[in-house]
């Protein structure tokens, strides 16, 4: 009796994963450049049940002999829905949008003392005060966004800073006009293969385990932004909300099977008494 | 010993299989391309019973002669004799992911005929799924999220070398200037497939012949056929069946007991 009790609980277990996946594409839908996760199903294996072998009562039969006995199912691998998210004008000129799918800044993260180049999408960037009445380019976090010359630092005290389309950073002091970087965008050839770091960014994977090198992930190309605006997290509210309602009403289904399978368990325990 | 004390036992085991499709039917509401067993019950096989009598000729010398008059039949069980997947096409789903596949039914020549994917289980050997939820791995093949290859008409894995790809309805992959065709199989006769699990078929199946018409639909995915409605129904239904047969077991029991204890007894 128990099999289908352990399909039920099997696969209760993976549905909670999957309402996690929910709970952490919902967590993130105000997070720029989020792009949504998602999983599916995949029914695990099937045991072959070889009863009531006589030949006589193979008549009539549809299917080859024997009955095979699923054992649930498991949630697959993540996907990641790499499609734009919607642009939100902010007004601020250090928000920079990428306009194009799969395109990415890069940044330079320290960690445990090791600088590594990371990947976002996440363009809210800011001015960090440096020595020497110096201003450098970082994100939210504090990393030194790169240019094409590297880090992005220049003197402090201008009037006015503006990103330009092609990701060229001017200042204007009085009535100079002066370039002080220029952003180094590039693009993830093969995006799948990106790692996710938390933070909103991305890494390589290990290069030489896979056999690819940098330049087959991640290529330069031609900037494509906006100023003044931000990338939205591509999460459908609707359609998380939807598969939350659904996984959890299957979750519910699955707990009834359990419930039934004991009280009919309750049942042959009944036989004597 | 009494005859019905096993076929209500029989009734109860039965019971117990079908459960068991029905509950793995309802774990697999979400699984993409999963085809719905239906459990199909049949009767032990009939037999014909015969009332043995004897019955005196009055000549001089008196003789017996036996006589036999048939009864009627009876069946002594029932079992589960299969599970039947139910070849329905299920809904279709928007996800946007362009690596998900859906598989659209057209026109078949043979009533239980079906179309599926092919991929390439662990062991190098061709096997069938209908679930088109498939993802590009680190060597940029096209792999089911199980990691099976998914193969091409010639029976190669698609090497996709991790660039985006469109996919035409007849089942054609656009990589850059290359066009790959998924290898797409037709059975005859989807009742003679076995299922394997993590969604896989396995029997024959070849390439679609002329007549079989079909559509993929890339960005989509072809959802469980389950009915949770029904299954659920279903089940109620066969937990019933089951005390039933769990209280005419129980009355055999009472019966036997009675026999035990009460049939001559004195006082």
């Amino acid at each position: 009796m128990s099999r289908a009790m352990i399909q039920a609980a099997v696969t209760m277990n993976q549905l909670q994963q999957k309402m996690d996946l929910i709970g952490n594409n919902l967590a993130n839908s105000q997070t720029t450049g989020y792009k949504t996760k998602q999983a599916n199903f995949a029914s695990l294996l099937f045991q072959q049940i070889n009863n009531m072998t006589d030949p006589a009562n193979a008549e009539g039969r549809l299917t080859p002999d024997g009955v095979r006995v699923g054992s649930g199912a498991k949630l697959g691998s993540v996907n990641i829905d790499l499609s734009l998210g919607a642009i939100k004008e902010t007004g601020r000129t250090l928000d920079v949008a990428l306009l194009e799918a799969n395109h990415l800044f890069q940044v330079a993260v320290t960690e445990n003392n090791v600088t590594e180049t990371r990947y976002t999408r996440d363009g809210s960037f800011y001015l960090s005060p440096l020595a020497n009445n110096q201003v450098m380019l970082t994100t939210k976090n504090g990393d030194p966004v790169l240019g094409v010359n590297g880090q992005i630092v220049f003197e402090d005290g201008f009037d006015e800073i503006t990103v330009a389309e092609n990701g060229q950073i001017s200042v204007r002091r009085g009535n100079n006009t002066e370039v002080v970087g220029q952003l180094d965008v590039v693009e993830a050839v093969r995006p799948r293969l990106l790692e996710a770091t938390g933070n909103n960014n991305f890494r390589l994977p290990d290069l030489e385990a896979l056999g690819y090198n940098q330049g087959e992930i991640i290529q330069d190309v031609e900037a494509s932004l906006r100023s003044g605006a931000l990338e939205n997290s591509n999460v459908d509210m609707a359609e998380q909300l939807t598969d939350l309602i659904n996984v959890q009403r299957s979750y519910q289904f699955n707990a009834r099977t359990i419930s039934m399978g004991d009280q009919m368990m309750g049942l042959v325990n009944q036989l004597r008494s | 010993m009494l005859r019905g004390f096993y076929t209500a036992a029989s009734g109860m085991l039965t019971m117990q299989r079908q459960q068991e499709a029905l509950a793995n039917n309802i774990a697999n509401a979400n699984t993409p391309g999963y085809k719905a067993d239906q459990a199909s019950i049949r009767a032990f096989p009939e037999m014909l019973m015969y009332q043995m009598g004897s019955e005196n000729i009055p000549t001089k010398q008196s003789k017996n002669l036996p006589v036999q008059n048939p009864i009627g039949s009876m069946n002594t069980g029932v079992y589960v004799q299969e599970y039947v997947p139910n070849y329905v096409q299920g809904s279709l789903r928007e996800t946007g992911v362009t690596t998900d596949l859906a598989l659209i039914d057209g026109v078949f020549p043979d009533e239980t005929g079906s179309i599926f994917f092919t991929v390439q289980n662990e062991n190098g050997e061709a096997r069938y799924t209908r679930n088109g939820n498939f993802t590009v791995d680190g060597q940029g093949n096209l792999v089911t999220t199980q990691g099976y290859y998914v193969l091409d008409q010639a029976g190669n894995p698609i090497q996709t070398d991790g660039m985006e790809f469109t996919v035409t309805p007849e089942g054609q992959l656009q990589i850059g200037a290359q066009n790959i065709q998924l290898g797409i199989a037709y059975a005859a006769n989807a009742n003679e497939l076995e299922k394997e699990g993590n969604g896989l078929f396995n029997g024959e199946a070849g390439p679609v012949p002329a007549g079989v018409t079909y559509n993929v639909q890339q960005g989509y995915l072809e959802q469980s056929n389950v009915d949770a409605t029904q299954s659920m129904t279903q089940m109620m239904e066969s937990y019933r069946l089951f005390e039933m047969n769990q209280r005419v077991l129980k009355a055999y029991d009472e019966s036997l007991g009675k026999a035990v204890s009460e049939i001559g007894r004195i006082g």
